[in-house]
């Protein structure tokens, strides 16, 4: 069971969750079935969206190449002192309503039934003194662990759309950040909600996805084409098919169970 | 990391310069965001990033493998910022202090309405309020997405000073930003 209460969630615990760093795997089902914590994450998001807007000045696809020729002759003599160095060393001795995407409805709603079916004692009897627990029993029925699969089936075949997309585009789309920052802010939340019910194995995968959807969030539609296509390839050399493999056995395991 | 990931440092630690110039190549880009980000100044960010990769080659022999070289060249540009930022402030005591609007910086990507004009400049306020360990902090988290752990390592601080640290940015950016946010 989870120590945190609704009553305890401070706005830090918030920002831990905001970034997929929080402890407890639960705090995403606690805050969405509060309307009070949902309304407070969802200001703590449109606040730190504006922080999106620092957006750095453009390099031209040559600037890597301009920061060679520019450190190259200083390389030499870098070499030589480093050497000299090395000989000195050597002579004397280094909630179902956040606003962002109908998806992630589904696992905050499995994850909050997973919660309140933990719960629940083991004869299923509860007494709905509170919201919470008359939540649970309306959602006492739901199979928590098919919904969150269901759930994180839909946000892979969304990750596979855009990737698939990325890696046949030589220019960045209008669109294609912020659709990369729902989607992370998404998986990261899908993360949690994999290790509170055990799936360590998914919540690994989603773990793998997000440096690169980081990458496509803040980065790609400023990366230069030598960063675009290293993007590229990693997307097509493997990624793009880890995601399919996965989520056809999410659908397989969902058909057999 | 990828094997011919590791092939190239290897080479490069060896003193192998076209090894080295493709991870030149490779993190540039990436290098110049995360300066600018730090010092809000085009010019001081494109000479942080040199700098940072003329240490990178004289340290190369002692970067582990197992660790991210991401992570190893964001450590070094944040540790160059933070050298450039403490001399800035340093000569800045012996200057008359600049105009407010000399130093808001300009950004590529030219914002189409008066309201997004407001929206950056204010941004880039906030974040001129942060401390530089704050801003540091919140960049590499924020834009880079490095877990607290990977951020700690970077700023040399304990995990636990580091969460501080985000969560006193974020309160101050939030305070700041709030009244920008439309409803």
């Amino acid at each position: 069971m989870t120590n945190i209460t609704a009553k305890h969630i401070t706005d830090d615990d918030l920002v831990l969750l905001f970034y997929g760093e929080h402890d407890d795997p639960e705090l995403a089902a606690i805050v969405a079935c509060s309307t009070e914590l949902s309304a407070r994450f969802d200001a703590l998001r449109a606040e730190l969206k504006l922080v999106d807007t620092f957006v750095p000045p453009h390099r031209g696809d040559d600037y890597g190449s301009d920061v060679w020729q520019q450190i190259s002759p200083r390389l030499a003599d870098e070499t030589a002192q480093s050497k000299g160095r090395i000989q000195a060393w050597l002579s004397s001795f280094t909630q179902p309503r956040f606003s962002f995407g109908g998806a992630l409805a589904f696992v905050l709603v499995a994850a909050l039934a997973f919660t309140l079916g933990r719960n629940n004692g083991p004869d299923g009897i509860t007494t709905p003194t509170d919201p919470l627990q008359a939540t649970g029993i309306v959602l006492a029925g739901i199979d928590s662990a098919r919904l969150l699969t269901s759930a994180i089936s839909g946000h892979l075949e969304q990750v596979d759309l855009v990737l698939t997309q990325f890696a046949n585009t030589s220019v960045a789309l209008a669109g294609d950040a912020d659709r990369a920052t729902g989607m992370l802010v998404a998986n990261r939340l899908y993360r949690q909600a994999a290790v509170s019910q055990g799936k360590h194995k998914l919540a690994a995968f989603l773990a793998e996805l997000e440096p690169l959807l980081i990458e496509l969030a803040y980065e790609a539609h400023t990366a230069s084409p030598v960063s675009r296509e290293r993007m590229q390839k990693e997307v097509r050399n493997g990624l793009l098919f880890r995601v399919r493999v996965m989520n056809k056995q999410l659908n397989n395991s969902q058909i057999s169970a | 990391m990828s094997q011919t990931e590791q092939k190239i440092i290897r080479k490069a630690a060896a003193g192998d310069r076209a090894a080295f110039r493709e991870l030149v190549l490779e993190h540039s880009h990436a290098m110049f965001r995360l300066a600018w980000r730090l010092t809000s100044d085009e010019t001081a960010a494109e000479d942080i990033v040199q700098e940072a990769f003329i240490k990178a080659w004289r340290k190369l022999e002692s970067f582990r493998m197992e660790a991210s070289l991401r992570s190893w060249l964001h450590r070094i540009t944040v540790n160059t910022a933070m050298d450039y930022l403490r001399k800035q402030s340093t000569r800045k005591r012996f200057e008359t202090e600049e105009p407010e609007w000399e130093s808001i910086p300009q950004a590529a990507e030219t914002p189409n309405t008066d309201a997004q004009i407001d929206i950056r400049v204010q941004t880039e306020a906030a974040m001129q309020q942060l401390s530089k360990t704050e801003r540091s902090a919140l960049m590499l988290k924020h834009f880079e997405g490095h877990s607290i752990n990977e951020i700690a390592q970077i700023l040399e601080m304990t995990t636990g000073a580091c969460k501080q640290t985000i969560f006193r940015a974020v309160k101050k950016m939030r305070i700041a930003l709030r009244p920008l946010v439309t409803t």
